[in-house]
């Protein structure tokens, strides 16, 4: 607890400096990365951050020491040459986008780490810490580091909410954009070169090599939640900065945990949790709606059975046992027993000493059931030209999906019939 | 059977289109008259798109000229609109139904402004012409066929424009759907606006067109329906491919061949 408070009242300038930093870099390039993510050009931000490296080394080579500034300029010139002969290649040759962008990564990759290699063997004192470059040093951001994260971390939201609009349109249909008179090249050009500043500053939190998982990760977890484009790039900033904050803590209260991994791990697991538990289109969403659909379809067939046994009598309130149900119908026994618990639960049904029998509701509710069945059968009958010994099974589903909308047309499209291809009755309320 | 219009809103001249330096559309020249409703007819790979595509600036023409309301294309921008095919963006995409049909002020806003009042006024209004209205906040990964191509119609109402190109409208479209597009159409050109669609069901071409392109690679056709739509221009548009011209743009391909002669590019250049 004490380390807590310790870490967020920021007293300490070197707390500050890896806690802003970190959330300034995995932030603005999770808004970044949505775009890029829309345009579905995710491996892009892989290469461009692959491809930085050699730009680091020449540029540490050309000037001597570990400038941030110098740095930042090397690695951005290569990461964007990069992109554009990514573009090229794909372009003007017979080679893919994902050929290219594999060649691209690796050939500025191999390149980067013989330089470093050359750097390394060169016994220059101050080398030290340039391979941080690979895996992030955002434990030892400094101050002169966190300007430069600044300024750059600033340019990339003003430019983004400034051309919102332009970068939506762009990813989402690019030749109408053109037709409407738009600059498209330049727009792109622009999307381009920030993802580049992105990839530049942030591989200094996380590293080379796991800097995509940064441009890409959140604003594919923000997508689970939202419709929206404005609320994912947010939900992605949200998402990018508390990983940031998350990484720079852990390492805090761990030391010998390195801060751009755990960054990573956290927006990941946030991406993995997205995966399973969002509304509508998560996992877990889905198995349950499954789940409800399949309870559904049981207990209509249970309610249907019964009123086709109250049909055979001719009286629909007769109390029935679990026997008589499954000779009208098979079903799984315990599935049955569940069924029927629920449907007297919910006021479908009544039990006295282990007999059941339908309540109004419940008879209103498996007569409607038979009746789409046998409407839905006439349907296909008369309209697909199917046999009447063939429709039952097609039925048998419809009959559960089939909304009170559906329903009304399907009576006035077959002009209210009252038998169905079987010559059973159609029942009306 | 090319019949030119007076006073054209469009001008094709010479043009030729290639794709990896294969010709796919070779010399059309045509005029369109203004006011009506036209439609471009042709086989599968005919160039079809491709002709719209090219009018749009979409594809970099290898010979000829567009001239549209006797200006280039940059300068009428605002006056054109275009429909792509529907199965060219991903409707998996986050924004709503309002969101997109406003994505056709976005030419008339210019860069950086952000959508006002007034274009949301008019985005409603086209939503309304395409009986869209109850679905502004829909999410467009939530319509069906006939309903994202009814989206993508009033994004190009919204555009106010009007000279409008559409790229099949009616593919993958119901009944329902069809017959509230046409006689949306038919009310544009009634108003004077001209109206050229890629189509693809020829029984339909007379009761819908008064002026039909028809395309195979060369123009073939281009005049009032009910002079060119005949049996006997319609076997030349749909009777195979000419083979001697698909072998020849193959082996332009194949041997990377310049599509016109340089010479000829800059004489071209210094004459405008």
């Amino acid at each position: 607890m004490n380390s807590f408070l310790e870490f967020f009242s920021f007293a300490d300038p070197n707390i500050r400096y890896v806690v802003f930093g970190s959330i300034l870099l995995t932030g603005s390039s999770a808004i970044v990365g949505s775009f890029t993510f829309l345009k579905k050009k995710a491996l892009v931000g892989d290469a461009v951050a692959h491809a930085v490296l050699p730009g680091v080394c020449l540029s540490f080579i050309l000037y001597g020491e570990k400038n941030p500034i110098i740095l930042i300029l090397g690695a951005f010139l290569t990461g964007w040459v990069s992109l554009l002969l990514i573009d090229y290649i794909s372009a003007k040759s017979k080679i893919k986008e994902d050929t290219a962008i594999g060649l691209i990564l690796s050939v500025f990759f191999g390149i980067g780490i013989f330089m470093l290699t050359i750097i390394q063997k060169s016994g220059n004192a101050a080398q030290s810490g340039l391979d941080q470059f690979l895996f992030g040093k955002a434990a030892s951001l400094v101050g002169t580091d966190l300007i430069a994260f600044t300024i750059i971390a600033l340019i990339l939201i003003c430019t983004v909410s400034l051309l919102f609009k332009e970068f939506t349109i762009a990813a989402f249909d690019k030749e109408f954009a053109a037709t409407l008179g738009l600059p498209i090249k330049a727009i792109e050009l622009i999307l381009t070169t920030l993802t580049v500043l992105a990839v530049v500053v942030g591989i200094q939190a996380v590293g080379v090599v796991l800097m995509a998982a940064m441009l890409i990760t959140p604003a594919a977890a923000a997508r689970f939640w939202t419709e929206k484009i404005q609320t994912m790039v947010w939900l992605a900033a949200i998402f990018g900065s508390f990983s940031g904050l998350t990484g720079a803590y852990i390492s805090y209260i761990a030391p010998s945990m390195p801060t751009g991994p755990w960054i990573v791990i956290v927006v990941s697991t946030i991406a993995f949790i997205s995966f399973f538990m969002a509304p509508r289109k998560g996992i877990f969403y889905r198995v349950r709606n499954q789940k409800k659909i399949k309870r559904q379809i049981n207990d209509e067939n249970i309610l249907k059975a019964l009123y086709q046994l109250g049909e055979q009598e001719k009286s629909f309130f007769e109390k029935r046992t679990v026997e008589e149900i499954l000779q009208k119908r098979i079903f799984d026994p315990a599935k049955l027993k569940a069924g029927l618990k629920r449907l007297k639960r919910q006021g479908y049904l009544r039990n006295k000493n282990g007999h059941w029998s339908f309540t109004r509701a419940g008879r209103d509710k498996g007569q409607r059931t038979v009746k789409l069945h046998r409407l839905w059968e006439l349907y296909l009958t008369q309209y697909l030209r199917i046999a009447p010994d063939h429709v039952h099974d097609d039925a048998d589903t419809i009959e559960h999906i089939l909304t009170p909308e559906l329903e009304a047309r399907l009576e006035k499209l077959l002009d209210y019939p009252t038998v169905d291809p079987h010559s059973s009755e159609i029942p009306y309320r | 059977m090319i019949e030119q219009a007076k006073d054209p809103v469009l001008e094709i001249h010479d043009l030729t289109v290639s794709y990896d330096r294969k010709p796919v559309l070779w010399d059309v020249d045509l005029t369109l008259p203004a006011g009506q409703l036209i439609g471009i007819v042709g086989p599968n790979g005919a160039g079809k798109s491709t002709l719209i595509k090219s009018i749009m600036g979409l594809t970099p023409n290898s010979s000829g000229y567009v001239k549209l309301f006797d200006k280039n294309l940059k300068d009428v921008r605002g006056k054109i609109s275009y429909v792509p095919q529907k199965e060219s963006v991903d409707w998996d995409f986050p924004a709503s139904v309002l969101d997109v049909v406003l994505m056709g002020r976005y030419g008339k806003l210019g860069l950086f402004k952000r959508p006002r009042k007034a274009d949301k006024d008019v985005a409603m209004d086209a939503l309304r012409k395409v009986g869209m209205e109850a679905y502004i906040n829909r999410q467009i990964s939530q319509l069906s066929g006939g309903q994202q191509q009814r989206v993508f119609l009033a994004r190009a109402l919204a555009q106010q424009a009007d000279l409008y190109f559409m790229d099949e409208p009616f593919a993958g479209v119901d009944a329902a759907t069809e017959k509230a597009i046409i006689t949306l159409l038919r009310e544009m050109s009634a108003r004077g606006n001209t109206v050229v669609v890629v189509h693809h069901d020829l029984q339909s071409v007379t009761q819908y067109f008064d002026w039909v392109i028809m395309l195979n690679m060369r123009l073939i056709a281009s005049g009032p329906t009910e002079k060119v739509f005949n049996t006997e221009l319609l076997q030349e548009t749909y009777g195979g491919k000419l083979t001697l011209l698909s072998d020849v743009g193959e082996l332009i391909r194949r041997e990377r061949f310049p599509s016109r002669e340089q010479k000829r590019k800059k004489e071209l250049k210094q004459k405008k």
